[in-house]
């Protein structure tokens, strides 16, 4: 694999199956990139017109651009940088409800979307409904989406794709039936950015919040909000506001995007390997990118439905999935089949709710929630063969 | 007249202390000195309640106990300063300790702190601090006392007991050959019995806390040429009892560090990790890397002492109840062949540090 670093860890090469965490390994070019601009351009962008000043906000007008081309944003200054993709779903949903609003949401939502929804419902700031999904296709049916829109339902919220059982989302449809009831549609995209394309003008989507870290193979504190071109900028309130270069004279946030909602110096370093990554992630293709992870994802699938002491939760097949599968072991909890997956076998997986309890609570897997496999450009099919071995291994112990 | 029953009348406040003034190595300067003098007692348990008991008599000024366990009706046969009542009133064991002491000696200054010392917070506590004490039930918390000692230049006083057996050392930085000279690490998890699996005999505690009680009040009193180069051993059921010469411990042992400063169990470097773990209350102690694989089958023999604990060849499980009434926790350990334990039932990592070191060791 000459594209990514080699790397080990404790003298073990480790297995990585908690890629819905956060990808790993990255492309070498990530890293190179962020070295070298630490090394030559680091300055603080947009404050100054010294050359690395100017070089550094060259680069985020490049990576703000390869974002925008990525999920087809009418342009570039609708998309916001933030430092993870909880932080720009905070932007977005503290930007635009306002007291009185109705929201609707799922139950597969992650806390980054479901936490601040709730907390806003129980100080009586918005009302809101939590539409379930079918534990057997682990899918949401837009037409519930529409039972539960009111007159007031002013934001449809929700995943494009499970992160605890990687089940693929309709979003289009409910994009669609959000817009006919004059409600503004936000997609958590964390599990889906980089494989599943996203247009975010055709597919109604108003607002877009990822994770650089994730299917984009950037580093951990990059993130971006995606707002489409039905979202002016008075009917967003910046949730943070602070220091944008250029008019420091205005006693309040600059009313022009990407400024009013990008207060604060950004992460210019972790931008720069972002970058880098999305050229990685145009070169390879997200679509090739999905075929491999779903066909990892097969192979598995295959080989434990073999294994009796093994549940599988969601569909059997790969087809709607992007990399992520949840499943117990009969005799182990969650927890302890993690431990003895690192433990013996160095293989990394994540146990428990992955912060989407509403979720488990559906499958019927809370509070101990499952074991999730998540799989990665990367991986093998000797990763593969390693972790079905591992997996016949722990369960006829 | 004596010095010190001119003391005695001029100092009503000495009075209590007439008996060890009249040793002639503390005497009444000796016994200012110990009015004067700051200790951090780490661990109030078996050796810790001694250690507290004697120096508290005897006028140590302040006294700064460290522990984050409460009372149950196991600790009342070694742990000199408690009782049913301190049970029935749910009370942590730094502060029952401080209340009994009180009692015993109003004049000094008794600081209760119910928290696990750490490497986030064991430098904040030490601060002024004249000594370190030993009253701890496990060797990474030892470890930790033993770089902060040699790093701040403060003697700390070990002591440790099981069955009826004992061991206790001063460490004087600089000076004498500190506890990596000895040991080089922590030994692996699961090493070692420990006190809740194997048992310890009161008396045995009682010696090595007196032993290093009366270390203390030689440095304290200003007598710190009298103390102790030797690694007091004993094991009173065989009847023997060793002063091991260790001068040549530091040149033998190139000591990570006293003789290279590095302060691995300080820095965290060697720190066991605590995760509270997503899903149904439960914390994994991760314990500082070792190549040792853990034999459940000698873990599991120590563990029924304590329940019926189970075992395939990745984990072993036992449940068990960990204290009474209001603070009783129904728990289960699963540990590793690498010595990671998961404790179900908690979100305290304190507590489940704690049972780590009682039923695992550390």
């Amino acid at each position: 694999m000459a594209d990514v670093i080699d790397a080990t860890h404790a003298g073990l090469r480790a297995i990585y199956f908690d890629n819905a965490a956060t990808s790993w390994p990255k492309p070498a070019c990530v890293a190179e990139a962020m070295s070298l601009f630490l090394a030559n351009d680091a300055a603080n962008p947009g404050r100054a017109g010294h050359r690395m000043a100017v070089a550094a906000e060259k680069m985020l007008d490049r990576v703000r651009k390869s974002l925008a081309d990525f999920v087809r944003a009418s342009e570039p200054s609708r998309v916001i940088f933030s430092s993870n993709g909880t932080d720009a779903l905070n932007i977005a949903l503290k930007g635009l409800l306002r007291e009185g609003d109705h929201v609707v949401t799922t139950t597969l939502e992650h806390n980054s979307v479901s936490r601040p929804l709730e907390a806003m419902s129980r100080r009586g700031f918005i009302t809101l409904t939590r539409v379930d999904f079918s534990p057997a296709s682990c899918v949401i049916d837009p037409d519930d989406i529409r039972r539960a829109m009111t007159p007031r339902t002013k934001l449809v919220a929700m995943t494009h794709a499970s992160n605890v059982l990687g089940t693929l989302q309709p979003i289009e449809p409910v994009g669609k039936i959000a817009h006919d009831h004059g409600a503004r549609f936000l997609v958590d995209a964390a599990q889906s950015i980089g494989l599943v394309d996203v247009d975010v003008e055709a597919m109604h989507v108003d607002a877009l919040a990822f994770p650089g870290h994730k299917g984009l193979l950037g580093p951990t504190g990059t993130g971006a909000l995606c707002l489409s071109s039905r979202i002016a900028a008075e009917q967003i309130l910046p949730f943070r506001e602070g220091g944008t270069g250029g008019d420091s004279s205005s006693p309040t946030q600059p009313a022009v995007f990407p400024h009013l909602l990008e207060g604060g110096t950004p992460n210019t370093v972790g931008i720069a390997g972002l970058g880098a990554a999305i050229d990685f992630v145009n070169a390879r293709g997200p679509s090739q990118m999905l075929a491999h992870e779903r066909a990892i994802l097969t192979k598995i699938l295959e080989a434990i439905a073999a294994l009796p002491k093994i549940r599988i939760f969601g569909p059997k097949s790969a087809g709607d999935r992007v990399g992520a599968l949840s499943i117990t072991i009969d005799g182990y909890s969650p927890q302890e089949a993690a431990a003895i997956l690192d433990e013996s076998f160095a293989i990394a997986v994540r146990p428990g709710l992955h912060c989407a309890p509403y979720a488990h609570r559906t499958i019927g897997t809370f509070p101990d929630g499952t074991v999730r496999i998540s799989p990665g450009v990367f991986t093998t099919s000797d990763d593969v063969d390693t972790l079905v071995r591992a997996l016949g291994e722990i369960a006829g112990a | 007249m004596s010095e010190s029953k001119a003391v005695h009348r001029s100092q009503p406040e000495l009075a209590r202390y007439n008996r060890q003034m009249l040793f002639s190595h503390v005497g009444v300067e000796g016994q200012r000195k110990l009015r004067a003098a700051r200790v951090l007692l780490v661990g109030c348990g078996a050796l810790g309640t001694t250690l507290a008991n004697l120096l508290a008599r005897a006028g140590v000024g302040h006294l700064v106990i460290v522990d984050r366990d409460f009372i149950e009706v196991t600790n009342l046969q070694r742990q000199v300063l408690f009782d049913h009542e301190d049970i029935e009133r749910n009370l942590p064991k730094a502060f029952a300790a401080k209340e009994k002491l009180t009692r015993a000696n109003p004049e000094i200054e008794i600081e209760a702190i119910v928290a696990d010392a750490s490497h986030a917070n064991i430098e904040k506590l030490a601060e002024k601090t004249d000594l370190l004490l030993d009253g701890t039930d496990n060797f990474e918390t030892r470890f930790l006392i033993n770089d902060l000692s040699v790093k701040i230049g403060v003697p700390w006083i070990y002591g440790g007991c099981i069955g009826a057996t004992g061991l206790a050392m001063n460490v004087l930085p600089k000076e004498t050959p500190c506890l990596r000279c000895i040991f080089e690490t922590a030994p692996p998890p699961g090493m070692n019995p420990t006190c809740d699996t194997a048992g310890v005999l009161g008396p045995a505690a009682s010696i090595v806390a007196s032993w290093q009680a009366l270390e203390a009040l030689k440095l304290l009193s200003g007598n710190r040429a009298a103390m102790s180069r030797a690694l007091f051993s004993f094991d009173l059921w065989e009847n023997r009892f060793q002063q091991l010469n260790v001068a040549r411990a530091k040149e033998v042992a190139d000591c990570p560090c006293c003789t290279h400063g590095e302060y691995e169990y300080l820095s965290g470097k060697f720190a066991s990790a605590t995760t509270v773990l997503c899903g149904r209350n439960a914390v994994q102690v991760t314990p500082a890397p070792s190549t040792t694989k853990i034999d459940f089958e000698r873990i599991a023999v120590a563990l029924q002492a304590v329940g019926n604990p189970t075992h395939n060849k990745f984990m072993l499980k036992c449940a068990f109840i960990e204290g009474t009434g209001d603070r009783r926790n129904d728990l289960e350990l699963t540990l590793f062949a690498d010595g990671r334990a998961i404790v179900k039932g908690t979100n305290d990592a304190g507590l489940a540090r704690g049972v780590y070191a009682k039923y695992v060791g550390a």
